[in-house]
């Protein structure tokens, strides 16, 4: 088999590229496929405590690169979902532990194993990225509607597109998108982002506070319905499995009739 | 309330999106091109001596800017020309 391997990027931190990591982990694995997570921001790991998994971790990816385990030892299995794995960062080691070309072998060993193996970058530009993008075939850019994302979402396309003969693929996640500040014309819209970056739109996610509630439990939100941004990343996870699944209207909950009819000629898409 | 806040920001033309819109715009054309700040001032200043000394222009239209197309920033410069100088 050969998997695809898909990074999660950003730029900046605090957007949510861990959220996003842990969260299209369980929904793709909710599909049916395969998924193997690759927490790369060692030194800061904080993947396991999304997937509540900080209580398995015995071996790491720099226990694996530096042979003191095999591949499959390091590997931790999900409480719930059987062909999800997780394997985590190093907590003790910084970035220079692991080199370009000794991610890439490691990429390529996972996606023998699993249909998707999703890499999750460290924020910057510098070592922990170009290690996180080494072995990706594909990229999700993540973004908030806020300047200073915008302008290092910028900066990270730029240096995908220099990666154009590795990257084949690289799309945007809007994250933490706010539709009522945007209706009051007070923060940027989807539109306004990817008008700005002229890059393809892979879905919307909604600020929510059940995201800090799921990350407190363990269990990321993608797991369990009646939940926006739950659904928002099981869209994503369809798109990435090349279904056609519409952005969904967010901006008509909770919301008055009255706004309602508003937004009926003037919507703000998710 | 917040319905007459929507409405009412739909009508205003200065938003703070916009604002945000036209900021984020301007900061990712030099950004893109690594062009540090007054670098595009003095190219116009330049450019429009080397037109000057062929043609009288109308200083007070000319338009000199930079515009992104799919990522790419092109050089728009609008000199209006009165006469010839020859």
């Amino acid at each position: 088999m050969s998997g695809r391997v898909i990074v999660i990027t950003s730029g900046k931190g605090g957007v949510g590229k861990t959220t996003a990591s842990a969260n299209l982990g369980v929904a793709l694995a909710g599909t049916g496929a395969s998924v193997a997570l690759v927490d790369m921001d060692i030194g800061l790991r904080n993947l396991d405590i999304l997937m509540g998994l900080e209580n398995r971790v015995v071996y790491n990816l720099v226990d694996v690169i530096e042979e003191r385990c095999k591949l499959r030892q390091a590997l931790v299995k999900d409480k719930r979902l059987p062909n999800l794995s997780l394997l985590p960062a190093a907590q003790t080691r910084d970035k220079s532990a692991v080199s370009a070309d000794q991610m890439k072998e490691l990429c390529k060993e996972l996606s023998t194993i699993f249909e998707f193996v999703l890499v999750d970058s460290p924020a910057g530009i510098e070592q922990g990225f170009q290690n996180a993008v080494a072995g990706a075939h594909e990229a999700i850019v993540i973004c908030t509607p806020e300047m200073s994302s915008v302008r290092d979402a910028d900066r990270i396309i730029g240096l995908l597109e220099a990666r154009k003969d590795e990257i084949e693929q690289y799309r945007l996640v809007v994250n933490r998108y706010r539709p009522n500040m945007v209706q009051a014309n007070d923060m940027m819209s989807v539109e306004d982002v990817l008008e700005i970056l002229s890059v393809e739109l892979l879905g919307v996610v909604p600020e929510d506070e059940d995201i800090i509630v799921s990350t407190n439990k363990g269990e990321p939100v993608s797991g369990t319905d009646n939940c926006k941004s739950g659904l928002a990343f099981r869209n994503i996870a369809r798109r990435l499995r090349g279904e056609d699944v519409p952005i969904m209207d967010f901006s008509s909950q909770n919301q008055s009739w009255i706004n309602r009819i508003v937004n009926f000629f003037n919507p703000v898409r998710v | 309330m917040q319905v007459l806040t929507n409405l009412f920001a739909r009508l205003r033309p200065n938003s703070v999106r916009t604002t945000a819109k036209d900021r984020m715009r301007s900061m990712l054309t030099y950004d893109r091109l690594e062009l540090p700040a007054g670098r595009l001032e003095c190219l116009e200043e330049e450019l429009m001596a080397v037109v000057s000394r062929y043609f009288e222009l109308d200083k007070s239209t000319t338009q000199f800017d930079l515009q992104q197309y799919d990522r790419r920033a092109s050089l728009i410069a609008n000199f209006p020309l009165l006469r010839s100088k020859c």
